[in-house]
């Protein structure tokens, strides 16, 4: 048994092309080889473009398709604040009303700030007390000045009294808040077991306000322009609080809030009184002392002897003579 | 000597613990026996006897001892006989080459070095491309890796969801959980989590028993709130919750989320709430004191800014399946979701509970209008023909198996229809649409021809 012998190998091989180095000869780029060479390395040049190409446009791809947050509304800080007053021209007199209005316009003139005056009445409330005016009218002012930076709301019985204190520095500027803000207090005094947060930094805080002997104040209050702000105003404007009957309306609908919703409360800082909502007398809260930013006639009726207006009196001369030397 | 463990029984009769001498073992022919590592061999008693027994086998064992043992013979005469060494016997050894293909005379890798040498170079290209894309394929498709590829944010962004399952509802306190319950809630939980291990998704399974938490603080099913809330914490890179009731069905496992609605989150979603109102909600707002915004009807217009995504059955929102998104906007609606001033006017009104309070703070709430995106209902949450029957078969709302809808929800079956039977149903419905080409083939082809030709049906 044998097999086949493999096939004999040529005695006469065939002579190896000369190895063509681009250096060697140029003699050899004539034949056939080098154009090969020279189109399977555009090709693979080629291929490599069209892959870095397509991983780039793939990457492009994928960051442009990342969804970023929503764009929200920055507000740009013009004006800077916006005074918000509610007046109630039925049951008050015209030239006391006009003496409030002038006083504000005054002090916003002064910064550059804003006033926005609501009535008492504009607003379809559904059988709830007039007092939440207020509430929904800030909740105006915030659709009115998109920009504002802040808005301090002073309710109608009181006066600005001291022209020189700036709201966005006298109260909102975050190092300053951080002294004023009073920690760990009881929302509403003096068992409530719900506090004020205890780590708290400024430029956390969206709204601020005060408390008196009886609880939260809403007489006076400063709101940082924002979606927290809608929030809160929507919130607190809601229907279900507006027919609840709660003995002190959205004063008490607010305490309410604050303390059933974390994320509320974890805006609020509360600071002393006499910061923004000094009291025209003690009792109730604390007295006002010159150079108190505001006066706030307490415990004052519409008409009679014991009217808002007679009590204002006391401070027309003094805020008058104020704005004028400032 | 001492046992760390007392002895055991093994199958074969013997004891087996380390210093024992044995040797039946079970086989006919006694073979080398270990020997104790202490050289004093210790038997037991029952083990000489039947050491020294006439018999050879043990007195409580067959001969038959399973497949390998019984068929040792056939399997082995059968497998390709390799020459070792200088054992071959000298018949063989002169045949070699010319019978029996012999592997000593040309190694394995030898061979392959002969074939690849005599393959030419475009051959061999071809072939590693193919080779490289059979690999890709095995990698991305088939290996383990497919899941973190999935799950990884720059490829399949799987991370990015959680779904919730509320499971163990009512845990048994209020109703027996019998057999049923448990049948359903195995399924339930069973289809999520291959769903999830498919996609590489996060499944949080929740317990949604009765707790007296709960039910003291007059809110149970409220309980939502909080399990959204522990999972937004647990599961930090999440951006999607998704939130299922223990009677849904994922019936088309192959639809990833990312495919089926966020990738074009803005063809699916509808913003004004006017294009399906059952609840005739008044929309947009016309109150003079909102801004633009808030008194439009698709709120800004963004997609980016739908923070809650829900479908509206028959009857209005419905809960049973939807998406909230990891934003300070969530953070307010999960906070001021239960509200004891709202339970107190509306808890006799509200008959399901944080749903209805969910309308009511729509309707009431400007910003929760704003972030809020609705679903048709059939992408994530279509009904059984008997939910929703009042008015007959509805397209919007009921289950299409042409369709191939994504997800059934047996909304209300435990209100007098049978949970067990739906959820049996559509997951024999769901395994059926979804086979394999191999299985299309066998039943679809194989088994009609054969009950053609024979009249009788075949099962494969």
């Amino acid at each position: 048994m044998h097999f086949a012998y493999p096939p004999r190998k040529t005695s006469n091989p065939p002579p190896f092309l000369p190895r063509s180095s681009p250096s060697s000869s140029s003699s050899s780029s004539s034949s056939k080889l080098p154009g090969l060479v020279r189109r399977r390395r555009s090709h693979k040049t080629l291929a490599l473009a069209g892959l870095a190409f397509i991983a780039l446009v793939y990457v492009v791809i994928r960051l442009g398709g990342r969804h970023g947050a929503p764009g929200q509304h920055k507000p740009s800080g013009k004006p800077t604040a916006v005074l918000v007053t509610v007046f109630d021209e039925a049951k008050y007199s015209k030239p006391y009303i006009d003496m409030v209005k002038d006083n504000r316009i005054q002090y916003a003139q002064k910064h550059g700030y804003q006033t926005f005056f609501a009535k008492v009445g504009e607003y379809e409330l559904k059988g709830a007390p007039a007092s939440w005016t207020s509430v929904v009218a800030t909740r105006h002012a915030l659709a009115k000045f998109p920009d504002a930076g802040y808005l301090w709301y002073l309710d109608q019985n009181s006066f600005v009294m001291n022209p020189l204190l700036r709201i966005e520095e006298h109260v909102m500027k975050p190092a300053r808040l951080e002294e004023l803000m009073i920690k760990d207090r009881p929302v509403v005094p003096p068992d409530s077991i719900i506090k004020t947060f205890g780590h708290l930094k400024g430029q956390d805080v969206d709204f601020v306000l005060t408390q008196d002997k009886d609880g939260l104040s809403t007489g006076s209050f400063v709101l940082r322009n924002g979606d927290w702000a809608k929030f809160l105003m929507e919130t607190w404007f809601d229907p279900i609080y507006r027919s609840y009957n709660f003995q002190k309306a959205e004063t008490h609908a607010l305490e309410h809030i604050v303390q059933w919703h974390p994320t509320l409360l974890a805006k609020l800082a509360l600071v002393d009184q006499r910061i923004m909502n000094s009291y025209s007398k003690g009792g109730k809260g604390a007295e006002y002392k010159d150079g108190d930013i505001a006066v706030r006639f307490i415990d004052c009726t519409p008409q009679g002897d014991k009217s808002c207006e007679s009590e204002s009196q006391r401070f027309a001369q003094q805020w008058r003579i104020s704005f004028k030397n400032a | 000597m001492s046992l760390s463990r007392s002895p055991s029984p093994v199958p074969g009769g013997g004891w087996a613990s380390p210093g024992l001498n044995l040797s039946a073992s079970g086989r006919s022919s006694p073979t080398k026996g270990y020997s104790g590592s202490n050289g004093t061999p210790v038997m037991w008693e029952s083990a000489r006897l039947k050491n020294t027994g006439r018999s050879g086998y043990p007195s409580f064992s067959t001969q038959n001892q399973g497949f390998f043992s019984r068929h040792m013979r056939s399997i082995s005469s059968n497998l390709p006989r390799f020459s070792s060494g200088n054992q071959t016997p000298y018949a063989e050894k002169e045949k070699l080459g010319r019978g029996q293909w012999s592997a000593k005379s040309v190694p394995l890798f030898g061979r392959l070095r002969g074939i690849m040498g005599r393959m030419g170079r475009k051959v061999k290209i071809r072939l590693i491309v193919l080779l490289l894309v059979f690999l890709a394929i095995f990698v991305f498709y088939h290996s383990p890796l497919v899941y973190y590829w999935r799950r990884s944010s720059w490829f399949g962004g799987g991370q990015k969801f959680v779904i919730i399952l509320a499971a163990n509802v009512g845990g048994g306190v209020m109703e027996w959980k019998g057999a049923r319950e448990w049948a359903i809630e195995r399924d339930s939980v069973r289809n999520k989590k291959k769903y999830v291990s498919r996609w590489g998704y996060d499944l949080e399974i929740v317990d949604m028993s009765t707790k007296k938490r709960y039910a003291h603080e007059w809110r149970e099913s409220w309980e939502k709130v909080d399990f959204i809330r522990t999972s937004l914490r647990k599961y930090p890179k999440a951006e999607w919750i998704w939130w299922l009731d223990l009677n849904t069905f994922i019936m088309e496992p192959s639809y990833s989320l990312q495919d089926h609605i966020f990738n074009n989150l803005e063809r699916h979603v509808y913003r004004d709430i006017n294009e399906y109102n059952p609840l005739n909600i008044t929309h947009p707002l016309t109150d003079s004191y909102l801004d633009a915004e808030s008194r439009s009807p698709v709120g800004d217009g963004n997609v980016n800014s739908v923070n809650l995504i829900l479908p509206q059955d028959c009857s209005g929102f419905n809960l049973g399946s939807f998406f909230v998104r990891r934003s300070a906007w969530t953070d307010r609606l999960l906070d001021v979701w239960w509200d004891p001033v709202a339970y107190e006017q509306k808890h006799m009104e509200w008959e399901h509970k944080e749903q209805d309070a969910l309308e009511q703070l729509y309707i009431a709430q400007p910003w929760i209008r704003k972030h809020t995106g609705f679903l048709p209902q059939r992408m994530i949450n279509s009904f059984p023909t008997g939910a929703c029957s009042e008015s007959g078969n509805d397209t919007r709302v009921h289950y299409d198996q042409k369709d191939r809808d994504f997800l059934v929800n047996m909304a209300g079956c435990e209100w007098g229809r049978d949970c067990w039977g739906e959820m049996y149903n559509y997951r024999e419905l769901s395994y059926y649409l979804n086979r394999s080409l191999w299985e299309r083939f066998k039943e679809d082809l194989v088994a009609v021809a054969w009950f053609k030709l024979t009249g009788q049906k075949a099962k494969l």
